[in-house]
């Protein structure tokens, strides 16, 4: 995408200002996304991104500036501004590019320069909002898109870095809305992952529709949570949203290295209940966080965050390492070119366990089953989260009693991470949107069914 | 703003004639911006971007069908595909009768003098308060570091052309600063931060960021959890504004439209309290929500939403009044990316008659810090849940600091236990409100 000569001269010039290192990214991003309000076509949207990211660094500074301009001259003057302030004699000389051609371990077929599929993807959502419907004649509407993006993306750095990559991300999502009355409630399910259109064949527009269905009108039931601290299990698939709040965010460098996070001096200590096992693994074919190398240009790799309770590693960038000493993850991200890239997340998961759903249930008194959880939010310097409860259930006696709405789980990481008492065997993954520092990026949380045995419960009962 | 293109009516003209010719109509967005934005840590600067940037983002309307597509690739072949994947794109969507390019040919230009000011102000001034605000913060009693924070000078520019002749053109500058520190004693933490914003360099002020947010961080160190019960609450405002901005959907006429809209049926009736009065007030210069015309050209005006407890009207732009047979409000929204939606501008909620201290007698609950808001809310059935930070209060008084607790209720239901509103009005930290504090009695707080 962009001409290895100009590459090499701008970085040439970045360099012969005193620069410690120079880096380029260009991305070339298409996107397409189409969305449908029940039984009709929405909108079809679609556009280009293209910029190129310059980024130089000198000691642990990073100067970094982007532009929609692929020339010489618009790349050495964004070169010069940056470097103004820190004008010096050469310190590095340029390493001859060596282009290093990827092996693609994330391949897809159906991607969306060849054919955006709008047809395809118009009844897919379609099929899903009649199964949605079909279940119960108090869903009232369905609101679905389908989303596929294809990023192409191209490094050049001062030590001689050269490569490129393609990323080719689906997703696809329905929002079904249950009413009775002046009562609205609503249920939603969504499919995911790094590859081409060719996911319609292991995703059922029945099972979407009637699971999105089924969310809402459970939903639509549901009575005001009881509040306070209790034991709370968690769901499986998306429930994985506490460890990525709770603890993978204050495992990137991004946080370690500013010592805003709680877990900067733990490194080999137990920070978490012994049967907790948890990863972040950018290799795993196809899903939704994975990645083939990262926004800096180093290969992906699974990286074993903790181990039987003990702290192994953290999520390491270049100037992560720099700061800390740990050596880089491949965990380098951004959302695009507008970004420097950060340690972040790919597919972030905790291991399963063993344990039985119905003994977890047995051992309650007085709590909640949160099957599906929403978004969330961390502050790493305390580790204190919040996360929002989308399908949950109020447990009393070792029994599943009635549905409850509006609840949310409020903790801190540290704690939250050592009450975990039970984990079990139905591991999934779900996808989402992470935002941080580079922007927001495609993460993949996961687990089995867990239990914590304490965690505040805020509802309006 | 000297690098921006000088071309671009030009191009937006190539663009436009490209959509006639294919026997459509059509409007273009053409959004640029440059961004300077420093960071420090330790004492020096960690990072420093600069950007200048440009999108086209193009509707087109054929046979009654909507399509819209973006480009950042601006050059001939670019434009010649962002046309052919609009027009593309509107070949699969259901035909709206509703949405049409507004006959209107105006030339709108705001005034740079209020939106865009122009200042001497050096780059080393810039860098100068970064490293001010991070070290000033970090040199304070008990504060760790101060993880986050920044100053950021951003110039903004959106053109919109359309095929009946719209010209319009504005032109912004914001100038902003923030510091997030994070302070320790012992085994005790907090994290709080503050942020500031000016059309002008010059009226920042780094002692106000260090000073509000070591303030917000030492006084939230001590805090704990409060038994669980309903309490009265003022939220602070910064609360406050993102509370009302959670649920701002209730005024929208494209979600009345799409059938999601809760407050739908509801304009005439009352919804909240009585002596509740809120109003859209763009033409208000001293707030960043400031809007001479919409999305769509038509100029704006203070729109009544809410008259003592009785909603007004919705929002409009003139697909959705055109559904609702009724005229456009001036709130049509859209971006480069976007399809044509509706938007408030900057709210404003009348002055109560409760001073400060009847407002704050008794106890209550200040809530000072909300997490989960993009998560803990649903719009539609005004349902929340939310976790909090603040302060309870006697008398005025702050007598413990809280925090590990969740707010928990309905928003639409709690426009009708408004207890007090008091008599001051002031902007949020962004500038893009205007409201008195308000208390809420009966609210549900888990500890």
């Amino acid at each position: 995408m962009l001409n290895s000569q100009i590459a090499e001269s701008v970085i040439d010039h970045a360099l012969s200002l005193g620069a410690d290192f120079a880096e380029l990214f260009v991305e070339k991003n298409e996107t397409n996304v189409v969305s449908t309000l029940s039984n009709e076509v929405q909108s079809v949207e679609s556009g280009i991104n293209f910029g190129i990211g310059l980024r130089l660094v000198y000691g642990t500074k990073v100067l970094y500036g982007y532009t929609n301009k692929a020339d010489l001259d618009e790349l050495l003057r964004i070169a010069s501004v940056l470097a103004a302030k820190d004008l010096r004699d050469p310190v590095n000389t340029t390493k001859s590019f060596n282009f290093n051609q990827i092996t693609d371990i994330h391949p897809a077929r159906k991607i969306l320069s060849i054919d955006a599929e709008i047809e395809s993807k118009v009844a897919y959502l379609m099929a899903a909002d009649r199964a949605a419907r079909a279940a119960g004649e108090k869903i009232s509407q369905t609101r679905g898109s389908c989303m596929q993006r294809e990023q192409r993306v191209e490094i050049f750095n001062s030590d001689g870095l050269h490569t490129n990559d393609g990323r080719n991300y689906i997703r696809a999502n329905l929002t079904a809305i249950a009413s009775d009355g002046g009562e609205q409630a609503t249920g939603s399910w969504n499919d995911g992952g790094l590859l081409g259109w060719e996911i319609e064949a292991g995703i059922n527009p029945q099972q979407t529709g009637e699971a999105a269905a089924r969310q809402a009108l459970v939903n639509l039931t549901a009575k005001p949570c009881p509040s306070g601290r209790m034991p709370v299990i968690i769901g499986n698939g998306f429930g994985g949203v506490i460890f990525h709040e709770a603890c993978g965010h204050l495992l990137e460098t991004t946080s370690v290295a500013k010592k805003a996070s709680v877990f900067h001096d733990q490194m080999g200590e137990m920070i978490a209940s012994s049967i907790v096992n948890a990863v972040d693994d950018g290799t795993m074919a196809n899903e939704w966080g994975s990645i083939n190398i990262d926004d800096e240009g180093m290969p992906t790799q699974r990286t074993q965050l903790i181990k039987d309770g003990q702290l192994t590693n953290f999520l390491v960038d270049r100037i992560g390492a720099q700061q800390t000493g740990f050596a880089r993850s491949g965990s380098g991200r951004r959302e695009s070119y507008k970004f420097a890239p950060a340690s972040r997340m790919r597919n972030t998961f905790i291991e399963p366990g063993d344990a039985n759903f119905d003994d977890m249930v047995a051992s309650i008194d007085r709590g909640i089953y949160a099957s599906h959880m929403g978004g969330g939010s961390v502050q790493p310097g305390t580790g204190e989260f919040n996360f929002s409860v989308t399908e949950g259930y109020y447990i009393e006696n070792g029994k599943i009693q009635y549905p409850v709405k509006a609840a949310t789980l409020i903790s801190t990481g540290p704690k939250v991470l050592k009450e975990i008492s039970m984990i079990g065997r139905d591991f999934s993954l779900a996808c989402g949107m992470c935002g941080s520092i580079s922007g927001a990026v495609p993460t993949t949380v996961g687990q089995a069914t867990l239990k914590v045995d304490d965690i505040l419960v805020g509802g309006n009962a | 703003m000297s690098t921006f293109n000088t071309n671009t009516a030009l191009m937006a003209e190539q663009v436009l004639d490209l959509v006639m010719s294919a026997g459509a109509t059509g409007d273009l967005i053409i959004d640029e911006g440059e961004t300077i934005s420093l960071k420090a840590r330790e004492g020096e600067l960690e990072e420093y971007k600069v950007s200048s940037s440009r999108i086209f983002g193009l509707r087109v309307i054929k046979d009654g069908h909507i399509g819209t597509a973006y480009s950042e690739a601006v050059d001939a072949d670019a434009l010649k595909s962002l046309v052919g994947q609009a027009l593309n794109n509107a070949s699969f969507v259901k035909v709206e009768s509703h949405e049409n390019i507004l006959p209107n040919s105006n030339q709108l230009v705001t005034n740079d003098e209020l939106l865009c000011p122009k200042e001497q102000v050096s780059i080393d001034q810039k860098i100068q308060m970064a490293l001010e605000i991070e070290s000033k913060l970090n040199a304070k009693d008990k504060v760790k570091n101060v993880p986050y924070n920044g100053v950021q000078d951003i110039f903004s520019q959106r053109h919109i052309f359309s095929s009946a002749g719209l010209n319009a053109l504005t032109r912004s500058r914001m100038c902003a600063s923030y510091a997030y520190a994070l302070v320790e004693d012992g085994e005790k933490t907090a994290m709080q931060g503050t942020s500031q914003v000016s059309r002008l360099f010059s009226g920042l002020n780094a002692s106000i960021v260090i000073d509000k947010t070591y303030e917000k961080c030492i006084g939230l160190l001590d805090g704990k959890p409060i038994p669980s019960k309903h309490y009265d609450v003022i939220f602070d405002k910064e609360c406050q504004v993102s509370v009302f901005g959670v649920f701002s959907m209730m005024f929208s006429g494209k979600t009345a439209k799409d059938g999601i809209n809760p407050m739908r049926d509801k304009v005439g009736s009352l919804i909240a309290d009585s002596r509740l009065t809120i109003y859209d007030h763009p033409l208000n210069g001293d707030g960043f929500g400031y809007h001479l015309f919409d999305a769509e050209g038509t100029a704006t005006q203070k729109s009544k939403l809410v008259v003592e407890g009785c909603l007004q009207t919705l929002i409009h732009n003139s697909a959705t009044a055109s559904y609702f047979d009724t005229n456009t409000t001036g709130h049509a929204s859209r971006g480069p990316k976007s399809t044509l939606g509706v938007n408030l501008h900057q709210v404003e909620i009348a002055q109560g008659s409760e001073d400060l201290l009847t407002l704050q007698s008794g106890e209550y609950l200040e809530v000072t810090d909300l997490a989960g808001l993009h998560s803990g809310a649903n719009a539609i059935s005004g349902n929340f849940s939310f976790g909090a930070s603040g302060y309870l209060c006697k008398n005025g008084e702050r007598i413990q600091a809280v925090r590990g607790i969740t707010v928990a209720g309905n928003f639409y239901e709690m426009l009708n236990k408004i207890a007090m509103i008091g008599n001051q009005q002031s902007w949020d930290e962004g500038r893009s409100a205007l409201m008195p504090s308000i208390r809420f009695s009966d609210v549900a707080i888990s500890g």
